[in-house]
């Protein structure tokens, strides 16, 4: 479905990606894993067309996404939710969410009912700012700002780091029925193996900005955990 | 008394139009449009050119300035500012020299000058709008006598200001554009098409300038450098109001205004002028941010 070829990505002169392929099936969730400052991040943020420049090619289906501006890439039905979350203190949970479906090709501007299935707790609170939720909260909004562009693809960044223990079995639960119940194909950022293993069907290991291993979760043996992984 | 304070809220009422084309272009774009004060400017020579050549008043100028004016500025997003985005300073010098540019056009009539040809309303002399008679004298509320005209810049601008918060507020593009103030990367990858937001934004500050310039060409001399002024306080109002905040560009309008109708009541022009200044001055240094900070960039 989503497929990257050679993909070279760059901030400035920093040359951060390099050579990057991998493919992204469809329906499936791909987890993207390895040590801190190995370009899983800037993976995504490539993704999204949110790095100073890249090479090589990124296809979404038939489409040459790679060339786009940001915006476009959103709306052929990608959602992103950043690491840090990146919610809008000073916007009510409604205008949070609502900020999403700038990417509805319909044009329609409406919180999806599986947003308020979900998340009873932000409907309840529309009119409250996004700044006054907790950090799991606020990683609930994201996720439901995301939702509202009724994407087809979902790119998480790690979705789980900062967030009080009893919210992350919360989260990691909405991102399994995400994928397994609404049919969402999902990138995770992951550290979190566990959690990798129990959610997703493939994975792609990084290490220096290039990706060193992939395949079927299955793959992910405690070998290669461990040679690139342990700290 | 009440003249003063009437005077002081009509000087802040021609900050704050000059202001709000600004606070919205340099709060959501990070754009320094020094040509700012150009579109004011220009939004001047409309009124006087309208009045010469279509016969009609300051009222129909105000919707002509705005379309000019906005047309102008999309020009020069498009072709200009759109490629500076995220280098604060290279814009600033690119509007500058853009600014330039425009000022230089209507004191050489657009360069016809040189063969000798000469448009009536534009080159390097002073222009003169008169004002219709609705707008002219005196009329008396408790005793003062207010001035018409004063009281007209007045409520265009409350209007205007009104406008503009409905706009940014209430409408889809204004939700749009205050995402864009806030995180502009995310807004993009929440589907926003950042260009085009920014391309509107600019026109529509623009436009606020243009009407500026139509109340300003009413009881102010028009001339080619009119603009350069303008656009010091212009950002001297956003900057003491708290970049992207409205609210903060009204109040420190307000304020400004009133601080410089009184100090030169008491005293004189040149001396509230100073003061004007120092108040500022004071305030940057107290509250770096501004009064109404917005809590992103």
């Amino acid at each position: 479905m989503l497929a990257f070829s050679h993909v070279d990505s760059f901030y400035d002169r920093s040359h951060i990606l390099h050579d990057v392929c991998l493919d992204v099936p469809e329906g499936k969730v791909t987890a993207v894993v390895g040590r801190n400052g190995t370009g899983k991040t800037t993976l995504l943020k490539t993704l999204m067309g949110l790095t100073d420049r890249m090479d090589g090619e990124i296809r979404l289906d038939e489409a040459d996404l790679g060339r786009q501006p940001t915006f476009r890439r959103a709306r052929s039905g990608i959602a992103y939710v950043p690491q840090g979350r990146e919610i809008i203190p000073d916007f009510t949970i409604r205008e949070n969410i609502l900020m999403g479906s700038f990417a509805r090709t319909d044009g329609k501007r409406e919180i999806p009912p599986l947003v308020a299935e979900l998340f009873p707790y932000l409907i309840q609170n529309l009119d409250r700012n996004g700044g006054v939720l907790s950090g799991g909260q606020q990683q609930q909004l994201a996720i439901a700002r995301a939702l509202a562009a009724e994407p087809k693809i979902i790119l998480l960044d790690e979705p789980n780091e900062g967030i009080q223990p009893s919210i992350v079995e919360e989260i990691e639960h909405v991102i399994i029925r995400l994928n397994r119940e609404v049919g969402l194909t999902v990138i995770l950022v992951e550290q979190n193996v566990t959690f990798v293993r129990q959610a997703a069907h493939r994975f792609a290991m990084m290490e220096k900005g290039r990706v060193v291993a992939s395949g079927e979760i299955e793959d992910l043996s405690d070998a290669l955990v461990h040679r690139h992984m342990a700290v | 008394m009440l003249e003063v304070l009437f005077i002081g809220l009509s000087l802040g009422s021609i900050l704050l139009l000059v202001a709000l084309g600004l606070a919205i272009t340099y709060g959501a774009m990070g754009v320094i449009n020094m040509a700012h004060g150009e579109m004011v400017m220009v939004g001047a020579y409309v009124t006087v050119l309208s009045g010469i050549y279509l016969h009609t008043n300051i009222f129909v100028a105000i919707p002509l300035a705005f379309i000019v004016t906005a047309l102008l500025g999309l020009l020069i997003e498009r072709v200009v500012v759109r490629r500076l985005y995220g280098r604060l300073l290279d814009t600033l010098l690119a509007t500058w020299g853009i600014a330039i540019l425009i000022q230089q056009a209507v004191r050489l009539e657009f360069g016809l000058s040189f063969f000798g040809i000469h448009i009536q309303g534009l080159g390097p002399g002073l222009q003169n709008v008169s004002v219709p008679e609705v707008l002219q004298g005196t009329f008396t509320i408790a005793g003062a006598d207010l001035n018409r005209y004063r009281a007209f810049i007045i409520l265009v601008t409350v209007i205007l200001s009104l406008l503009t918060w409905f706009i940014v507020y209430r409408t889809t593009m204004g939700t749009q554009v205050r995402a864009i103030i806030r995180n502009p990367k995310m807004a993009a990858a929440c589907g926003i098409d950042v260009t085009r937001v920014n391309a509107l934004t600019f026109a529509l500050g623009s436009g606020l300038a243009g009407v500026a310039g139509v109340m300003m060409s009413g009881f102010k001399t028009v001339f080619p450098d009119m603009g350069t002024p303008m656009v010091v306080d212009g950002f001297l109002v956003v900057v003491m109001g708290g970049v992207g905040s409205l609210l903060g560009s009204v109040f420190s309008a307000g304020i400004l205004g009133e601080i410089n109708g009184l100090v030169a009541a008491a005293t004189n022009d040149i001396l509230a002028r100073a003061v004007v200044f120092g108040v500022v001055i004071a305030i940057i240094v107290l509250k770096p941010k501004g009064l109404f900070a917005l809590k992103g960039r």
